[in-house]
């Protein structure tokens, strides 16, 4: 770490000395990376502010590829699939980038997925968890090779909430029964089918009843009520879209029942405010590095960067910040080995020998690296090609878990309690339950 | 079963007091303004910065919502409206229009994330095992009493008796000395209050959203369509019909199918007996 | 109309047919990009303004149309692997069935309940395409990495240009006939027209049917160029206004008007990105249409139209000296 470090700043010098020349080709022929997502989402904003971090670093650092400076350019989405492909033609038509790196959501990623085999130009997504497209790239390895998700997919996330449910909800806190309150999308119903029928069979779970909602709903009393009467130990919520909705209610309603699960809106550190300050005792998964968990100095120095250059929402960077931030990092350091972005396959190679190991007190804390084509995880059994490389299996000593669970407490403070490793807090619940 | 008949029952009131102030101005001008549903999502957004933004007291943040739906009210008509009066139909496409365009100015403003608001009033009734939000039981009082003046202003002031006097009889009006174009004026004020007013407690209850004005629009639209051209009684009858299908949908069969039925009452209504269940009958 | 004008307007739609095929000689691939949506748009925005802008049946359904023949094709691909030449005309004949439950609500309402109606079937396949059966319709993500017809960017602008382009001429060589004036007699009295002893019932009929299959060509060929389809970019208030506003500007009531609409709209938005991003662009995107349809509800076309009226007899003149 200290090695790559400190080479870096070599570079930086050196740049220096050679100023003149390598700005004289840097104005010439710029690296062009393409940035394609929402830019007004608190999540889409988190990948642009860590590609803008990631390229100003490397920038200032001299340059890539032999001194050429980059450009960022950017493709806003709107969240709509169709101004998602205008975007990805965008990028590629006008701009002419070199590689893209995204903070789209499932179904945008899946709208530009088949121009991206078309362009053949590297993309790197830092948000989209959707195993669908993981298993495109393991079924057609030729023709999407270009492609990787830098965040752990839904299958492995979703296994790593079995794990949650077995050790912490059944085991230490001994609930045996739950009703499931499940959003109505593919991620909602994928999520909970599968949980439903893990936690019974895994970690003993009686599922009372499963509650599938629609994501335009406002008014979550009804369901509350019904969940309640049915009398559950806790209630698992699976919420991914507008949820804040549930939870908000859940805090008004003041639901005599504890709650947990997913809930995407209470991941961000914005959430305290949006709330009201009325966030206390919430608590959700969260893709790794999350918010709230004590980082390593690589991390660590990316949070100051971020906090000290933006001052508006979000005021924290999600997970999918660094996400952008390393992935852009290995993906420049990729082409410089294979000589540039182009031929696609040399830096497909050089992509999937990418091994950025971040350490905290002498210990694997994260890691960014790829599945190779071929490669089984040994607990599920199957291939994962492309995928940011996890580990579901304690000590986590591979690789990180897929995701870690975020509590909220009553001062606004927010930590890790799930897994152990990365353990900073206590679960805690609202206070109008007794516990 | 009593927390689904309080639940609905508390539900009906909002979605009365959210539909309102639409059915008025169909009652009066005789066109559907598809940019209400803007009102509805003004009044929560306004109420929003003065009192969570600005920090000003709960009253302010009310004025400060129902001034700006009277505004913007007032500009929807003089600006666009009136050119188009001739044209119901000039009159829908514009609107709807213009709802877009006040859904870009939202995001453009305040961002496309969603903001909780904080309730207007604190805490939750619980009566066996049943719990409803004071803030959902305000809404429905405020709701109550909102329309119980409108129904009095309407048959006993002038004004209002004028304004009837439109909306039954334009030609007559005319003849009888009113100014259709000053009582539609008065209508879209009345009606941009009601919106701003149903949207603190709508905003409150659900959440500020740049599309928040979809769905009270079509609760609006499906009161219109069902209960027949602007009667207030039909209006509050209606949106008691639709609230309680909504509850009872969600607790009995599936909370997924709960705008289902919504939309194929609005289809089947309009369809089968294209005047509404109640036909026409005074404001 | 005299034979003179007629050759006039003929020349016109040749002359713009022959230089829309010499672009991609001169344009980037990206503005060949840009054109390629210009087009569908057109061919949506002539689909609607069919029926809504001839007969006056405003329709806030369209995406609905569109959408039943994009499922359909990306069904039967996707699950059964039926190859395009079937898919496609499946699809159409099925937008024909959906523009079939449009036209029963018309023969009893018209003006604002029609478009209430249709506006509820669109809301309606929206929360019913991921209740029901998801696992056929890909539920909220949609179904993707649909079989394309041809690839490339140039391709697949001389496909959309010349699909767009025959749909135009044939609307243009209907309307001059009896049918498109007795279309436009319904928008303005329809009783006047049942007096004259035309049936409305069969002319409106004819109008629905020939929007809605103008939509299913439109959108069965449209899902196979995007290459995929999800229930979020279809039945949305948001590409309803898209088509309402490209037919609008343009100009409702005309061919013309419609394609211009569409390419003024498409080549504003993708001209706008580099400056502005983000809502910004629907902002003025809506706001100019409301101020030119509210100051000429007739669009673009009629103040061309007029500029040219205007201009016309001073180029004359030029010339003739």
């Amino acid at each position: 770490m200290d090695a790559t470090k400190g080479l870096r700043h070599s570079i930086g010098a050196c740049a220096l000395l050679c100023a003149t020349a390598a700005a004289a080709n840097a104005q010439e022929d710029p690296v062009v990376i393409g940035f394609i997502g929402s830019m007004s989402s608190d999540v889409g904003l988190s990948t642009l502010r860590g590609a803008e971090i990631a390229i100003d670093e490397l920038n200032a650092a001299g340059g890539v590829l032999g001194g050429r400076q980059i450009t960022l350019v950017t493709a806003d989405t709107f969240e709509d699939v169709t101004e998602g492909i205008k975007a990805y033609e965008y990028l590629n038509d006008v701009e002419n980038v070199d590689f893209i790196v995204s903070g789209s959501i499932d179904d945008v990623s899946l709208g530009w997925f088949e121009r991206m085999a078309e362009y053949r130009t590297p993309t790197l997504d830092t948000w989209t968890s959707y195993i669908g497209i993981i298993d495109m790239v393991v079924a057609d390895y030729d023709k999407y090779k270009m492609y990787f998700m830098n965040i752990g997919n839904d299958y492995a996330l979703a296994t790593s909430l079995i794990d949650f449910g077995k050790d912490m909800l059944a085991g230490e806190m001994g609930w045996k029964s739950t009703v499931i309150l499940q959003e109505d999308t593919a991620f909602g119903n994928g999520t909970g089918e599968f949980l439903a029928a893990e936690l019974s069979s895994q970690a003993g779970v009686e599922i009372l009843d499963q509650i599938v909602y629609d994501i335009n709903a406002v008014d979550f009393a009804p369901i509350f009520n019904k969940a309640v009467s049915l009398d559950p130990d806790f209630l698992y919520l699976i919420s991914s879209v507008n949820s804040q909705v549930p939870s908000s209610q859940y805090v008004k309603l003041q639901v005599p029942v504890p709650m947990t699960g997913i809930n995407v809106a209470a991941i961000g550190r914005d959430f305290w405010d949006d709330t009201g300050g009325t966030g206390g005792g919430a608590s959700t998964f969260s893709p790794l590095p999350a918010s709230g968990m004590d980082h390593d100095p690589a991390s660590q120095q990316f949070v100051d960067t971020y906090q000290e250059r933006y001052d508006t929402r979000p005021i924290y960077p999600h997970f999918n910040g660094f996400n952008a931030y390393f992935g852009i990092k290995n993906a420049v350091a990729a082409a410089e080995r294979a000589g540039g972005f182009a031929p696609l396959d040399a830096w497909v190679e050089e992509m999937e020998n990418t091994d950025l190991v971040l350490e905290k007190d002498g210990q694997l804390w994260h890691r960014f690296a790829y599945w190779k084509k071929g490669e089984i995880e040994p607990r599920t059994g199957r291939e994962y090609t492309h995928n940011l490389k996890f580990d579901i299996t304690e000590p986590y000593d591979d690789g990180v878990p897929p995701m870690a669970i975020v509590q909220w407490y009553q001062d606004g403070q927010q930590r890790i309690i799930y897994p152990p490793k990365y353990a900073n807090g206590e679960f805690e619940l609202p206070p109008w339950i007794e516990q | 079963m009593i927390n689904v008949l309080i639940q609905g029952l508390a539900l009906s009131g909002l979605y009365a007091l959210l539909a309102v102030g639409f059915t008025m101005i169909f009652s009066v001008g005789r066109v559907l303004n598809l940019a209400y549903g803007v009102y509805i999502m003004l009044g929560g957004y306004m109420y929003y910065t003065a009192v969570q933004v600005l920090g000003l007291p709960k009253i302010g943040g009310f004025a400060f919502a129902i001034a700006s739906g009277i505004a913007f009210g007032v500009l929807t008509y003089t600006i666009l409206v009136r050119r188009l009066e001739d044209n119901p139909v000039a009159v829908e496409i514009a609107t709807l229009i213009l709802a877009v365009v006040m859904q870009s100015l939202i995001i453009l403003i305040y961002r496309p994330v969603s903001k909780s608001m904080w309730p207007v009033v604190q805490g939750v009734f619980r009566y066996e095992g049943v719990f409803v939000t004071y803030n959902l039981l305000v809404a429905m009082v405020v709701s109550w009493v909102a329309l119980a003046g409108l129904l009095l202003f309407v048959r006993y002031t002038r004004y209002g008796r004028a304004i009837q006097a439109v909306s039954m009889d334009r030609k007559g009006a005319v003849i009888s000395g009113i100014d259709p174009r000053q009582m539609n004026l008065a209508t879209w004020a009345i009606s941009g209050a009601l919106g701003a007013l149903a949207g603190v407690f709508f905003a409150t209850y659900t959440q500020l959203n740049p599309s928040m004005w979809v769905g009270p629009l079509i609760v609006a639209v499906a009161v219109v369509v069902v209960g027949g051209i602007g009667s207030i009684i039909g209006s509050l009858i209606v949106a008691h019909i639709i609230g309680f299908m909504e509850t009872f949908t969600t607790a009995l069969i599936a909370a997924e199918l709960r705008g289902v039925f919504t939309m194929i009452l609005i289809i089947v209504v309009l369809v089968v007996a294209p005047k509404g269940l109640f036909g026409r009958s005074e404001l | 109309m005299p034979k003179s004008q007629f050759h006039r307007y003929l020349l016109c739609w040749l002359a713009f047919g022959a230089f829309m095929c010499l672009v991609p000689l001169f344009a980037s691939t990206g503005m060949v990009r840009v054109l390629i949506f210009a087009n569908f748009l057109a061919i949506f925005a002539m689909s609607w303004d069919i029926i809504s802008g001839r007969t006056g049946y405003i329709s806030f359904g369209h995406p609905f149309l569109i959408g039943i023949a994009g499922y359909t094709t990306a069904i039967l691909t996707r699950h059964l692997d039926a190859p395009l030449y079937v898919s496609i005309p499946l699809a159409i004949l099925a937008t024909l069935v959906g523009g079939a439950l449009f036209f029963v609500p018309a023969l009893r309402i018209r003006g604002t309940y029609f478009a209430l109606v249709t506006l509820a079937f669109m809301e309606l396949m929206y929360q019913l395409t991921q209740v029901i059966a998801p696992k056929i319709t890909g539920g909220t993500r949609g179904l993707s990495g649909l079989k394309t017809i041809i690839l490339g960017a140039v391709p697949n602008y001389y496909l959309s240009f010349f699909v767009m382009f025959a749909i135009a001429f044939c609307l243009w060589l209907i309307v001059r006939t009896r049918i498109g004036s007795a279309l436009a007699a319904i928008r303005m009295d329809e009783e006047a027209v049942t007096a004259l002893g035309l049936s409305t019932f069969k002319l409106k009929l004819f109008a629905f049917g020939t929007s809605a299959a103008v939509a299913g060509i439109g959108g069965a060929l449209y899902v196979h160029y995007i290459g995929s389809i999800a229930p979020r970019a279809l039945f949305d208030i948001n590409f309803l206004f898209t088509i309402l506003v490209a037919a609008l500007l343009g100009g409702s009531g005309t061919i013309a008007g419609p394609i211009l609409g569409a390419y003024f709209l498409t080549f504003l938005l993708e001209y706008l990105r580099p400056f502005l991003s983000g809502a910004e662009r629907y902002l003025i995107y809506g706001a100019i249409t409301l101020i030119v349809y509210v100051l000429e509800p007739r669009g673009l076309h009629s103040i061309l139209e007029r500029a040219y009226a205007r201009i016309a007899p001073a180029l004359a003149r030029g010339f003739a000296r």
